[in-house]
């Protein structure tokens, strides 16, 4: 365990880190470009050099072994020379493209610029020109004038997708990053190097002029693409309406977690934002006698929906009733889904998984086949039954109200079964096939609208927290369900999620660790 | 157009045999892209596909790989391809004049085809490694000098003839009868060398015998002892180098002998390989009975086509005799030796970016520590000597470290070559004691400056050495002593210039081939190179700034000690020099927006 000083203070590390790794556990940021801690060390930018004592020459500290007894000094007037004249290679060549490039204000560049730029460029020779703002995959567009040669994202499709469609070609200042012939950068975590390109040489289509970054608030969110559960932000704006067409979620970028997504996450769940603004439920609806969906209000459908829940109650017993929840929602609201239907109610009939919905693409690295976030939070809180004989029920007439949160029951065999049943609501946040079936419906509001946890395929209990206020008119459902609690006399003491999960788990949403932690309460 | 590619049922027998030298697929790299060039022209996007599946490497590998090499066409060439040099000894002896006579002879600019397809061209900035000949050329695989416009003429009538070259032949060494000592150079000029029996008879392979006589341990100590130091241009020490090589890894342990040769001036090792193979071959055996080492690989730059020829034969020859293989030269020791030929890189001379390129990628050196005694070619220890190091060795063992280290006239012992260039009346190679005089080795035996000129200027150890007034050239050609007169010893490549040499342009072809040659890996070698030539043209070209100089010396402070290998501290040394020393000269370039010896030397670009 090696003792070292940097700028005058002392830490202790474990043996094998890197000075640079050194330095960031007290706080002390060391520029770099090449380095990435998801990566192999590739040494070649060279600005993150330190002065160590007793070394003739300044040393790059992501690849110099932390050392017993090592004198670092991160900001002695040499390092600050050194770095102010490698930054100044890097930006000969370098376009003057900040008024149109998507990294402006997230740019490496622009950050060490700020403290160790020339500001006059001594440089009277014709800059570099080469191929600009090329799609080379669905997701990535690449300027090769920008690029800055860091090889963080060859690096990657080597050694994190093995996909191996970047290479650099070519030999000293003629080198470029492109992809190999006959390839397209389209593997499932293309996205990954827009985040780790430290500047604009790769960016992100769908992002690309849509929104300056400071115009973006982010939220530590978990994603719900799939049981994987990677930790992401939400960057959003609400506060510039005219902002590429009104949306709210601008995008989506992977957070770390060691245990979990490492420092990445797939292009299905990068790109998988955009039900969150598009084609939302955004008011209640109710279906008219000549059956046609009709707009309507809270007041009435909630009115109606307690209504026909009281009667059923009251003429056939629990077991007139069906709940199918789903693994789109928290375990808060699972828990209060329970709550009102289980325990106040006594409905025995209440299942979350779709046996229609096969199981998607899965692979050896992030991405799960199960597509539902918290399909295991479902499975932990019991509510286990048979959708499937739910559905039949309600077919048969002997289940009359049919609950059904988020589901899409778009098969010809469900529809049927739905189309005989005798009264649907739908508590859910986009159209889809069981909308149209339904006769109340309640629109939900999405996870990036709302509190909560989800628990992943492996038990891990993640939290997310609310980036944006429900679209329109829809509502979270703890509050729709508590609201219909109170309808059906059943009044609920909880106010939000938090005390919903304090009484769950015992806990407070503080208490919960960094990066989640595992149901049975193992370390990982 | 594209057409599936195949190997001939020949070839795919030589691609069998090319794949058993190496412990894995890929380093077979190179010799499979050579192969494939050889039978197809040039690589096209079918080769790389087939290369990726035979070697079991990504497609984007071999791309990478085609692209950071020069040899390799991408397109087809003229039925005969030439490469003019124009590195820095050719340039002093008029390159420029023969790449206007070849633009107006083939009718097309450099880097194209003739009409009928009978010629290509490039004027080429990397030293070819021939500068006893310059100015000079390479058609196909010979290199052919001192070109005259008429030679050229010649040259190109008699290989479209498909007849004999009778230009004269190059001067093969220089014995002059002023020099004391011939030891690895006594056969020079002798082609009778090559044969193994001759070379025996001469005391061939006595050195190795006495070897095995040897602990191994004692043979390294001698040859510490014996202040032998590396020839190669970075001279570090020999025997120490072998002694870091730790003996219980349970690894196999490598030598690779460097035989990259691409510093500009630089021709030496060319020498011994086509000269005198078998006094390699005998080092190689040596170094490796000293070291543990039972797999070597000879790893020679691509543009030396001749010599690979001659050494392969004298390997094979030296595998028939019973000299390598199984039991060398009898004894209970194994010893392979493989020659694996470059594809055009002067970064494959550094150490760690020659492993990169031996295991079959581009030359990118790698970062130290690990040194490669430690972790090598393939992850073992690995010794990287000198094709003139090593040839060292069978004198030193014969009649021992005391003697070697007493031949030199300074510390550290023994002879070097020295290949003498430039604006010489004799250039060629020369064999000198360590420490011994500078301005003897250009009068005495170089015979002085051609024409009877005045001498100007003197780069002493290879283009990354600090250039030398000629206030200066009373220096000792031993380690220290260049060293302390602030440049060095280097690849002993020794090139002179006249009072008529434009020292702005000098130091623009220079760095011609610095960013040129640049890997192009870590920022303050890939930008600065490149930068600093750009400075330099426009001083040269009369758009030159003021403020051009105190930026050049700035900037050769940010290009030394900031990379990853020391090219560009090689760089950086270079022309800080030029620019301290001849400032004058490069003030009036500014100033006047020309040279004040605009008349006598004409352009540089290649």
């Amino acid at each position: 365990m090696p003792n070292l000083e940097i700028n005058g203070q002392n830490i202790e590390v474990d043996t094998g880190i890197s000075v640079l790794q050194a330095a960031e556990k007290l706080d002390i940021h060391v520029p770099r470009y090449c380095y990435h801690p998801g990566l192999s060390v590739a040494g070649s930018c060279r600005m993150c050099m330190v002065e160590i004592e007793k070394m003739p020459k300044l040393a790059i500290s992501c690849h110099t072994q932390a050392q017993d007894g090592m004198k670092v000094n991160t900001e002695s007037e040499q390092v600050k020379q050194a770095r102010k004249s490698m930054l100044e290679f890097l930006l000969i060549n370098h376009p003057l493209d900040c008024p149109v490039c998507d990294q402006s204000g997230e740019c490496d560049l622009q950050n060490y610029y700020m403290e160790v730029g020339q500001y006059d460029s001594r440089f009277l020779e014709d800059k570099i020109k080469r191929k600009k703002a090329v799609p080379i995959g669905p997701h990535v567009i690449l300027d090769q004038e920008r690029c800055i040669l860091c090889t963080r994202c060859t690096r990657f499709c080597d050694e994190v997708s093995h996909s191996n469609e970047l290479g650099v070609f070519n030999r000293g200042n003629r080198s470029v990053i492109d992809l190999a012939p006959t390839k397209t950068l389209d593997n499932p975590y293309s996205g990954n190097v827009i985040d780790i390109c430290p500047v604009g040489a790769l960016t992100e289509r769908e992002f690309r002029f849509q929104c300056r970054v400071w115009y973006l608030s982010t939220r530590e969110s978990i994603c719900n693409g799939c049981s994987r559960g990677c930790n992401i932000s939400i960057h959003y704006n609400t506060s510039l309406s005219y902002k590429a067409g009104g949306k709210r979620v601008q995008r989506l970028k992977p957070r770390l977690n060691p245990h979990v997504n490492r420092w990445w996450m797939c292009d299905e769940g990068r790109f998988g934002y955009e039900f969150i603004d598009h084609n939302r439920i955004e008011s209640p609806q109710l279906r008219a006698a000549q059956g046609k969906l009709q707009t309507s209000d809270w007041k009435q459908v909630l009115q109606e929906v307690s209504t026909g829940l009281k009667t059923t109650l009251g003429q056939f017993g629990p077991e007139g009733i069906g709940v199918i929840a789903s693994g789109q929602l928290s375990n808060e609201e699972l828990y209060l889904i329970r709550k009102i239907f289980a325990e106040s109610m006594g409905v025995q009939e209440i299942g979350y998984r779709n046996p229609w919905e096969e199981e998607g693409f899965q692979d050896d690295f992030l991405i799960r086949g199960d597509k539902n976030p918290n399909s295991r939070g479902a499975e932990e809180l019991g509510l286990k039954s048979d959708v499937r004989k739910i559905l039949e029920k309600a077919a048969s007439g002997e289940i009359k109200i049919l609950y059904i949160f988020q589901h899409n029951f778009e098969s010809p065999e469900a529809q049927e079964m739905l189309g005989q049943a005798e009264y649907v609501i739908f508590q859910g946040t986009n159209w889809n096939k069981t909308v149209e079936v339904a006769n109340a419906v309640l629109p939900g509001a999405t996870y990036a609208e709302k509190d909560g946890t989800f628990t992943n395929f492996e038990g891990r209990l993640q939290r997310f927290q609310q980036a944006l206020l429900p679209l329109s008119e829809s509502k979270s459902d703890i509050e729709i369900l508590r609201t219909l609690a109170q309808k059906l006399e059943y009044p609920l003491a909880y106010l939000d999620a938090e005390e919903i999960f304090k009484e769950w788990r015992g806990r407070t949403y503080q208490e919960l660790e960094e990066f989640g932690e595992l149901l049975n309460g193992q370390k990982p | 157009m594209s057409s599936p590619f195949e190997f001939t049922s020949e070839n795919q027998e030589r691609f069998q045999q090319i794949l058993a030298r190496y412990p894995n697929k890929r380093a077979a790299m190179l010799p499979t892209l050579h192969l494939a060039h050889e039978q197809q022209g040039h690589i096209t996007p079918e080769v790389e596909e087939v290369v990726a599946e035979l070697l079991e490497v990504p497609l984007v590998d071999v791309h990478e790989v085609l692209t950071f090499y020069t040899l390799y066409f991408r397109q087809p060439m003229g039925r005969h391809h030439l490469r003019l040099c124009m590195s820095i000894s050719c340039w002093l002896r008029g390159s420029d004049r023969i790449k206007e006579h070849l633009k107006n002879k083939m009718g097309v600019e450099s880097g194209a085809i003739t009409e009928d397809g009978s010629f290509s061209w490039e004027a080429v900035p990397d030293c070819l490694g021939a500068c006893e000949m310059a100015p000079m050329m390479q058609v196909d695989e010979d290199y052919h000098g001192p070109l005259t416009p008429d030679g050229v003429d010649h040259i190109l009538e008699a290989t479209e003839q498909g007849q004999e070259i009778t230009t004269a032949p190059p001067p093969a060494s220089t014995t002059s009868k002023a020099l004391p000592i011939q030891l690895i150079s006594e056969h020079f000029g002798n082609s009778q060398a090559r044969e193994l029996d001759w070379y025996r008879k001469q005391g061939g392979y006595e050195g190795a015998q006495k070897a095995f006589e040897m602990q191994p341990g004692e043979i390294t100590d001698m040859v510490i002892h014996a202040n032998l130091r590396g020839l190669g241009g970075a001279g570090f020490p020999t025997g120490r180098k072998w002694s870091f090589v730790p003996q219980d890894t349970g690894k196999a342990i490598y030598l690779t002998a460097n035989a990259d040769e691409s510093e500009p001036g630089t021709f030496k090792d060319r020498y011994i390989m086509e000269w005198d193979p078998h006094r390699l071959l005998e080092g190689i055996i040596i170094c490796a009975y000293a070291v543990g080492i039972h797999t070597t690989y000879i790893y020679i730059r691509g543009e030396y086509v001749r010599a690979a020829q001659i050494l392969q034969k004298a390997i094979e020859e030296a595998y028939r005799e019973g000299v390598l293989g199984e039991r060398v030269l009898g004894k209970d020791f194994q010893l392979d030796v493989h020659l694996h030929r470059g594809a055009g890189a002067y970064i494959c001379g550094e150490e760690t970016g020659l492993l990169e390129s031996l295991e079959g990628k581009k030359g990118w050196p790698r970062l130290k520590p690990p040194f490669p005694a430690i972790v090598g070619l393939f992850g073992c220890p690995t010794v990287i000597n000198n094709v003139e190091t090593l040839s060292q060795l069978p004198k030193l063992l014969l009649k021992g470290a005391e003697w070697f280290a007493g031949i030199a006239c300074s510390h550290h012992g023994g002879t070097r070559l020295f290949a003498l260039s430039g604006c010489i009346k004799r250039p060629g190679v020369y064999e000198l004691p360590l420490g011994a005089s500078l301005r003897e080795l250009i009068y005495e035996h170089g015979g002085g400056i051609l024409d009877d000129k005045k001498l100007k200027a003197v780069i002493p150890g290879g283009a990354s050495a600090a250039i030398l007034t000629e206030e200066e050239i009373d220096v000792s050609l031993d380690f220290d002593s260049l060293m302390k007169a602030g440049s060095m010893l280097g690849s002993g490549a020794v090139i002179v210039m006249d009072e008529d040499v434009c020292m702005v342009r000098a130091c623009q072809n220079i760095m011609r081939f610095f960013a040129h040659e640049s890997c192009g890996q870590c920022t303050p070698c890939r930008e600065g190179t490149a930068w600093v030539y750009q400075i330099l043209t426009r001083i040269a070209e009369g758009s030159g700034t003021p403020e051009d100089i105190d930026n050049l010396a700035e900037l050769a402070d940010n290009m030394s000690g900031t990379s990853i290998c020391a090219l560009s501290d090689g760089a950086a040394m270079s022309f800080r020099s030029y620019v301290k020393k001849f400032r004058s000269e490069f003030e009036y370039h500014i100033l006047h927006k020309k040279c004040d010896l605009e008349e006598k030397k004409t352009t540089v670009d290649a």
